[in-house]
Formats: C-alpha cells, sequence, structure tokens
C-alpha cells in the first residue's frame, strides 16, 4: 500500500479539470489577440470602420472588472450615486465625433436636441448617429426609409429654383425620396446638383450606397472621418 | 466525510472571505463632481443661464457693431454661406452664435445653446410648440422664460434676442429669403434657447459655463481669422490689435475676448460675488 496511491476516478477528476483550464486559459488567449476581433464583433463593420479595432469605440471601463461589480452592488444597495460601466464603456456619440466631427456638417446632431424638433425627435432620432448608422451591420448607411427630409422641411421654399421640378412641387406630391437624389444629409461631398430631375441619381444607386457600394455624390469629399492611428495622434496631444 | 454543500458554516465562511475580497478592492473612484461634499451648489440654474445670456449679448453686440457693422462699411463680406470653399466672407452674428454653440457643444460643459425666431430668414429655425408660445411673451414683455423639458430632462431658459445693431435690421429686412420686412432697432428679433441638466452649480460649475461660452466665442472667432488666411482673391485685413472702424483691420482673438470680458465684466462678477 502506497502512500501516494491515488484512485483512478481522483485522476481522471484531475486531468479533466487540468484540460479545462487548459482550454478555458486558451479560449481567453485567443479571444484576446487583434486578429480575433471579428469572432466577438456582433456582425460584420460598417464601411469605413473595417480596420477599426474593437477599443476605437469599446474603451475599457475605468477600474478593475472587481472594482466594477463592487460599485455596482454598492449602487445597487443605494451606498452610490451611480453606477458605473462594466467591462467596456457606453458608446456615445462623442465617440462618433472624435473621427467624423466637422464644422461643415449640415445636420450636426446636437441641434436636435432643442425642443422644438421634438416632433421630428420621435419620428426620427437625429440626436443620435446610430439612428441612421448602426454599426456591425457592414454597410454605410442603416435607415429605414430615405424619406426622412419630411420631418423638418415641409415648408421650404428656394429662391430662384434651378430644377426643372420646382422643390414645392415636388413637396407638394411628397416626393421625399428626391431629396437625397441630389443632397447627401451632412452635406459633404463637393457634387454639383443636377438641373433636371432625370439626370439626379437614381434611387437604386443610392440605396447601394448605403448598403457600402460605391459613392455616387463622387469622391471629392470636404472632409474625411480619422483614421485609427490619426485618431490616436489626437489623443495623445490632449 | 462531510460534504461540503451540506455545511452551513463552511458555505457562510466561503461567502464572507468573497466578500472581503470582492470589497478590498474598493470600488471605481467617483467622478469629479459626483460627489457634493467638495463645494456646495449656490446658484440656480436660472441665474447661470441668465449670466451667460448676459455675456453672449455683450459679445454679440460687439462682433455685430464692431466688426459686421464697421466691417461692411470697409469692404469686408459677412454670408451665410460663409463656409463654403468658394466664398471668401466671414460669419453673419446668427452664424457666429452657432458657431459658439457647437464649441460648447464639442467641450465637457454640458450646455446646449440654440437661436430661433417666430420670423427666421431660415424656415428650419422657427419655433414650434412651447418655445412658439413661450416666444409670443417674450416678445411682449422682453422677459426671460425658464422651464423644464421633461422630455429631455433639461433646465431649459429662453432670453430675447433684440435688433441691436442698424446691420441687423438692414440684412434682416433685405434678405431674399425674408418673411418680415418691417425689422426696426430693437425689436425682439428671436431668443436664445439654453439648457442645462442639473437644477443648481457650485462656484466653480458657474464659472466652467462662463468659461464655455468665452471658448467658444474665441473658437468661431478663430475659424473666421483662418477662413481669412486662405482667402485667394479678397483683400486680407490686418490682424492686431485694431477695429474694422479705423481701417481694413480686425482685432486678434485675445484683444477681441478682452473688449467681451471689459464690457461683461461688471455685470458677471456681481452676480458672482453678491450671489453667496
Amino acid at each position: 500500500m502506497g502512500i501516494f496511491k491515488v484512485s483512478a476516478l481522483r485522476k481522471r477528476q484531475f486531468f479533466g479539470g487540468l484540460i479545462g483550464i487548459l482550454i478555458s486559459v486558451g479560449i481567453i488567449v485567443f479571444f484576446s489577440f487583434k486578429e480575433s476581433e471579428e469572432y466577438i464583433s456582433l456582425g460584420p463593420m460598417n464601411k469605413g470602420h473595417e480596420d477599426l479595432s474593437c477599443v476605437t469605440c469599446h474603451a475599457d471601463a475605468n477600474g478593475n472588472l472587481m472594482q466594477q461589480v463592487q460599485s455596482n452592488i454598492s449602487h445597487l444597495a443605494g451606498m452610490r450615486e451611480k453606477s458605473v460601466d462594466f467591462g467596456t464603456q457606453d458608446v456615445t456619440v462623442n465617440n462618433c465625433l472624435e473621427c467624423h466631427d466637422r464644422p461643415n456638417d449640415r445636420h450636426p446632431s446636437y441641434r436636435f436636441s432643442e425642443p422644438r424638433f421634438k416632433k421630428a425627435i420621435a419620428k426620427i432620432d437625429a440626436t443620435t448617429c446610430i439612428t441612421c448608422h448602426t454599426e456591425h451591420n457592414g454597410e454605410r448607411v442603416s435607415v429605414a426609409s430615405i424619406n426622412y427630409c419630411m420631418n423638418c422641411h415641409q415648408d421650404l421654399e428656394v429662391e430662384d429654383d434651378p430644377i426643372d421640378v420646382p422643390h414645392s412641387e415636388l413637396i407638394a406630391n411628397e416626393q421625399w425620396f428626391t431629396c437625397i437624389q441630389c443632397h447627401d444629409f451632412h452635406g459633404n461631398h463637393k457634387y454639383n446638383v443636377p438641373v433636371k430631375i432625370k439626370d439626379t441619381i437614381p434611387m437604386k444607386t443610392i440605396q447601394a450606397y448605403f448598403d457600402g457600394g460605391k459613392d455616387p455624390y463622387g469622391t471629392d469629399k470636404k472632409y474625411i472621418g480619422l483614421s485609427e492611428p490619426a485618431w490616436i495622434k489626437t489623443l495623445q496631444k490632449k | 466525510m462531510k460534504k461540503l454543500n451540506n455545511s452551513p458554516l463552511l458555505i457562510v465562511m466561503i461567502l464572507f472571505i468573497s466578500l472581503l475580497i470582492l470589497n478590498s478592492c474598493g470600488g471605481v473612484p467617483e467622478e469629479k463632481g459626483e460627489t457634493s461634499a467638495a463645494e456646495d451648489n449656490v446658484f440656480s440654474v436660472d441665474e447661470v443661464l441668465e449670466m451667460v445670456s448676459k455675456e453672449n449679448d455683450v459679445t454679440r453686440t460687439l462682433y455685430t457693431k464692431a466688426i459686421v457693422g464697421k466691417g461692411m462699411l470697409q469692404g469686408m463680406k459677412f454670408d451665410e454661406d460663409w463656409r463654403k470653399d468658394d466664398v471668401e466672407a466671414g460669419p453673419l452674428p446668427a452664424l457666429f452664435l452657432r458657431g459658439v454653440a457647437t464649441s460648447i457643444k464639442k467641450g465637457p460643459v454640458p450646455l446646449g445653446l440654440y437661436l430661433g425666431s417666430d420670423f427666421p430668414v431660415n424656415k428650419a429655425n422657427k419655433f414650434e410648440g412651447q418655445q412658439a408660445e413661450l416666444f409670443k411673451d417674450i416678445k411682449e414683455t422682453q422677459e426671460p422664460k425658464f422651464f423644464y423639458d421633461e422630455s429631455q430632462e433639461l433646465h431649459t431658459a429662453m432670453f430675447a434676442d433684440l435688433a441691436s445693431a442698424q446691420a441687423c435690421v438692414t440684412c434682416h429686412n433685405d434678405h431674399p429669403q425674408t418673411t418680415k420686412t418691417d425689422w426696426k432697432l430693437g425689436d425682439v428679433m428671436g431668443a436664445t434657447t439654453w439648457q442645462y441638466p442639473k437644477d443648481s452649480l457650485t462656484y466653480s460649475g458657474a464659472i466652467e459655463v462662463l468659461n464655455a461660452y468665452s471658448k467658444g466665442t474665441v473658437d468661431i472667432y478663430m475659424e473666421y481669422l483662418d477662413e481669412i488666411a486662405a482667402f485667394k482673391s479678397s483683400e486680407k485685413p490686418v490682424i492686431g490689435d485694431k477695429w474694422p472702424s479705423e481701417g481694413n483691420y480686425l482685432p486678434s482673438p485675445e484683444v477681441f475676448l478682452d473688449s467681451v470680458r471689459k464690457l461683461s465684466s461688471y455685470d458677471t462678477m456681481k452676480t458672482l460675488i453678491a450671489s453667496k
């Protein structure tokens, strides 16, 4: 009878446990590599965001996981005023603006916070980017219907209207899909608008662009969103 | 041998040790401003919005009269399309305010600033709903209106925006898209709307709001100077310590801000000191 004799059952338990731990560690290590990020992502990144790392938008939350658990338990128990983010910080409009903010934005999201846009916001929440640009869909624009201009521009009058079918007629006929055939929402393209409706960009082409296809307004843009290295440089300057 | 899950003492001990380990980390430090122990809230949000609105009145009047009004006499151009590549001009007063508002939004102070009217040049700036109703009173009395916007959970204030310079009246009456052509000097042409999330502010919180506004002023003014630097065909004014009233000059951002401070400092200081 040896002192170190271990039963077959104990051996199996030990090796089973060891294999379990190794597999767990392997999975954690695997998912910690940058190359594995696509397997963690909820879906393919939107057009232009393909090269971004997760951390570009999903910054680590303050504190370690234990601290975050403790803080949230304290909050639940009424011992702390605010809860804290768990794991990663919430993604907000400010994250988007760190790369896409520009002075010439025709419809900056902040403007729609004013009370008079309440009715329009109830129909389409223009205060936040993800209403039209839902991420992880592998597309460019995810808005359900492209007639959103109707929510604010019912009273539009254009002086010396240059187009063959006047804007007033398009609005009276509720042809709201035609707006986007000449005007991009953020006004970021140097694009000469046509003067004949027949020369405008076909809706099929617009939809293809929204889905991630070729830019029908041309490649001459007033402002280009920051790449990840350029964005990092802006952080280093702060 | 007694199984682990049959030993209440052991379970309690494990729970106790787990809690001890969990608690030993300490929580995530509370952000600055989350606790009120360090500094008391001494200003109501209405007081602070009134203070910053007065600074805005002084700044806009100075910009409208001394830069736009006098500058136009020197041949300087100001245009609603001033940001377009093929337009060599500066921002009109309403767009100057828009620029200030944009800069504030980019900063950490949660202050909202908007400009609207019942007869705006751009129809997108027409008041609707509650703002339109309150603006009727503001037009009559020129007194501010304060309310709580429940849908956004923001304290909101509206202040009369007066035609303080002849340039306001002339440009708005003559604008091709104007919906009103009989504006007079001193008329309530519109109202600024200000929003802030908290009902009261500390002394430093109030200063942060005032500083955010000042920074916004400098930011948009510097954008105007950058625009001038990129002029290709128009004559560039000399930037320094002189004003357009003396010739083809524009004040530097420091000189402009210094003048705003001189004009607004008495009222602001009085409120800051008298308060508490």
